[in-house]
């Protein structure tokens, strides 16, 4: 594998010629832009599995390719801060890698069906999109440094909001897409916050190596670093702010809880661009750059139990609001917000493998279930209310069969993969909070989310394919074509076959080692020190329980959330497989009204913008227009009335002129000699 | 018998203030002119006097350097007066006020 790394940002490149090939050319190419796409996302594949190939032979790669500043960040960091581009290639971006330009790759074929058949207009302008959204992705995944993930966490905002707002001409469209685009960078300005207040503690924002922010803050932290710390704060609870303040960017991407209203939104966009954004792209950044700085989180217990808590308060709220909606774009919405859910969740008990794992195996399931609802639109003539489908089980097969693996695997349904990271995060939380109070409520709030999820998983597949059509579109589906089936299999295998990488509950209970993903993120083949899933162990303060013996907690994790799921399913079957399904939403009483009106996230955040901060931003205006400028402005008026006053002096007539130099020599030699004291 | 200093300082300070006088209080160019005349020749017999004074010929020839400056400021300054009578049909130092800024 000699230099396989040196053609590391090749992967990156690649997704950015499509797009300026896609933006330049795309009008006179014979697919608008879909070809360079797919072969641009091909080559990143390729390449991203070359790396996770070298990385298993036993390489890494840490590499500084561009230094754009270089200056004294003060402080406590004497020596210069540098602000670099490099990459960082090492089990968990390597793996990202893959994940991402398979998906992008996917997407792009998908989209030959689904934008391509459908004579879309502005089609270059979607692939230029996808194609710098892919970039973006991918150099954000192999970035070695805060500064410069910073910098592709805030481009890949820029692409969502491209590409939600693909459609324009309409009105809901351009809205949703600045909804996404203005929350998520709300919570961006505490990220740049966070990377300001890193830069400054530790000098350094390096990931990896000896002068990585990590190993400032754990030396800092044990009392033999010097680091920055303002304001007679400990050490320690800098640490957690400064995490904290990171985590507020990861928040807005991952949209967890508060700021996850812009995701339902965002389903304006073209399906397949959700597929992209839900899966690989911009909301798995958030939860990637958590395992990417896992390290930093693990030395602050505070910041730990905050990320497990949103977790799971995420996972429950946003699973409860799907099970009402009735589009089928927004209950994956609100899927996609709950199942994230589960990685913070994961992340934040110090299960860094499972969160990892379940990053992984959602971003196939989710792909798939968004292609597959891009496939179902198709075939419904663009009708997106599960409530006019129906029937379609018998008419397309290859979507039904895979959108039911994909759905088997979000519900979280034995053996597909959904249900081994999934069950593995529960167990990871359920043996912390046996000594943790907050913890356990995290736990409780993430198993109660597994009922609700195996709910509205299976009410909209019963209501999208069992029972009969019911409107016309359903009973004479449209057909897709073999780039919408290609894509839909291989995430379909996918998702039935990924847990394999890591059947933790099995290995534990028959102690045989099958946890390959746990050997590959433990830096078994190859890792760089310090960013290995033992080094983080050492790192994490909490205290694993179990409840009897390790076997009987397995076994009690796994088979509560597996009842809660198969109970989940089974209500859904119940209510739903039938023939004529009908809602039953008013039994659920006012709450239901409470839950299809999504809690009043949004009317409580607009009462937030228009009642607090309006009237604060206006008097901070009248602050501005009045004090400040009112001083500005009297220094210039000072100026201005001592400059009128001096312009009388020029009359232009000689006379003037000559008796003010003689006045002016007269008081000057008058001064002079009552200084010289010629006069006493 | 010489005459002494005190003399010449005053003849000199009475000739200055003539000239500044005509500076101030007159408004034909012309009379400008003499009355700067009247300044420099003021500074020329101080120069003169204590050169003679202290025995000295650097005054002497300052005061010739004086004169020739005295005479290329009337030939400016005559120029200027044309110009000025050329513009405005008068040479009242009053009337030209357009270029004050």
């Amino acid at each position: 594998m000699e230099g396989a790394f040196d053609y590391a940002p090749a992967i990156a490149l690649f997704p950015l010629v499509a797009f300026v090939v896609a933006l330049a050319f795309g009008k006179f190419l014979p697919k608008k832009g879909a070809i360079p796409g797919i072969a641009a996302t091909a080559g990143s594949l390729l390449f991203s599995l070359w790396m996770l190939a070298a990385v298993a032979s036993g390489e890494t790669y840490h590499e500084t390719l561009y230094e754009w500043a270089v200056g004294n960040a003060g402080g406590a960091a004497t020596e210069g801060i540098e602000f670099t581009f490099g990459i960082l290639i090492d089990p968990l971006s390597a793996l990202m890698l893959v994940i991402v330009s398979l998906v992008a790759f996917l997407v792009h074929v998908f989209s030959l069906g689904y934008m391509n058949a459908e004579g879309e207009t502005g089609l270059p302008r979607y692939y230029a999109g996808l194609g710098l959204f892919t970039f973006s992705m991918l150099a954000f995944v192999f970035a070695d440094n805060l500064l410069m993930a910073f910098m592709f966490f805030e481009l890949v905002g820029l692409c969502s909001f491209l590409l939600i707002g693909f459609w324009f001409r309409t009105k809901s469209a351009p809205s949703a897409a600045k909804k996404a685009f203005l929350v998520t960078r709300f919570g961006d300005y505490f990220f740049l916050l966070g990377v300001v207040a890193i830069a400054a503690t530790f000098g350094t924002l390096q990931f990896a190596g000896d002068a990585s922010f990590v190993n400032a803050a754990d030396a800092a932290l044990n009392g033999d670093g010097d680091a920055w710390v303002p304001a007679g704060l400990s050490t320690d609870t800098w640490v957690t702010i400064t995490g904290l303040l990171v985590l507020g960017g990861v928040l807005g991407k991952s949209a967890q809880f508060p700021l996850h209203t812009w995701l339902p939104d965002a389903m304006e966009g073209p399906t397949t661009v959700s597929a992209l954004i839900h899966a690989a792209t911009m909301v798995a950044a958030g939860v990637y750059l958590v395992a990417r700085m896992f390290g930093y989180y693990a030395l602050s217990p505070t910041a730990l139990a905050i990320i497990a808590f949103v977790g799971g308060f995420t996972a429950l709220f946003a699973a409860t609001m799907g099970v009402v909606k009735d589009d089928i774009k927004q209950v994956l919405a609100y899927s996609t917000i709950s199942q994230y859910g589960y990685m913070m969740l994961g992340l934040g008990v110090g299960g860094y493998v499972a969160g990892v794992f379940h990053l992984m195996n959602h971003a196939f399931f989710k792909a798939l279930l968004f292609l597959g609802a891009g496939s179902v639109i198709v075939l419904m003539h663009h009708e997106q209310d599960m409530w006019k489908m129906g029937g379609l089980k018998e008419k397309a097969p290859v979507t039904y069969w895979t959108f039911l693996a994909g759905a088997l695997a979000l519900a979280g349904i034995i053996p597909f993969s959904g249900f081994w990271s999934k069950d593995e995060i529960l167990y990871d939380a359920l043996i912390v909070g046996v000594n943790d109070p907050v913890i356990m409520a995290a736990y409780a709030m993430g198993l109660v989310a597994v009922f609700f999820t195996g709910f509205y998983t299976f009410r909209m597949v019963f209501l999208t394919f069992h029972g009969e059509p019911r409107s016309d579109a359903a009973e004479d589906p449209h057909p897709v074509g073999w780039s919408i089936k290609v894509p839909l299999i291989v995430l379909g295998v996918l998702a039935v076959v990924a847990g394999v990488a890591n059947l933790a509950p099995v290995a534990k209970l028959a102690a045989v080692d099958i946890t390959f993903l746990e050997h590959w993120l433990d830096g078994e083949f190859g890792a760089i020190e310090g960013l290995t899933y033992g080094a983080y162990g050492e790192l994490l303060h909490y205290d694993a329980g179990v409840i009897g013996s390790e076997q009987l907690t397995v076994l009690i994790a796994a088979g509560l959330s597996l009842l809660l799921a198969f109970s989940g399913a089974g209500l859904a079957w119940k209510l739903y497989n039938v023939p004529e399904p009908v809602a039953h939403k008013e039994r659920l009483g006012s709450a239901g009204t409470v839950v299809e009106d999504n809690y009043y996230q949004d009317e409580y955040q607009v009462w937030l913008a228009e009642g607090l901060t309006l009237p604060l931003s206006r008097a901070a205006d009248r602050f501005d227009q009045t004090v400040i400028d009112g001083v500005v402005n009297g220094v210039s008026t000072v100026s201005l009335f001592g400059s009128s006053a001096m312009k009388r002096l020029q009359t232009g007539i000689v006379t003037n002129y000559a008796a003010l130099i003689v006045t002016g020599f007269v008081i000057l030699l008058l001064v002079l000699g009552l200084l010289g004291g010629w006069f006493l | 018998m010489t005459v002494p200093i005190e003399y010449y300082v005053l003849l000199s300070m009475g000739l200055f203030c003539i000239g500044l006088f005509g500076v101030l209080t007159r408004r034909n160019a012309l009379m400008f002119l003499m009355s700067v005349e009247l300044m420099l020749n003021a500074a020329n017999i101080n120069l003169i006097a204590f050169a003679f004074y202290h025995g000295n010929l650097t005054g002497q020839v300052f005061s010739l350097f004086v004169m020739a400056l005295a005479a290329a400021e009337v030939a400016i300054g005559l120029g200027i007066i044309l110009v000025l009578y050329r513009n405005f049909r008068d040479v009242d130092v009053t009337v030209p006020t357009t270029m004050r800024w």
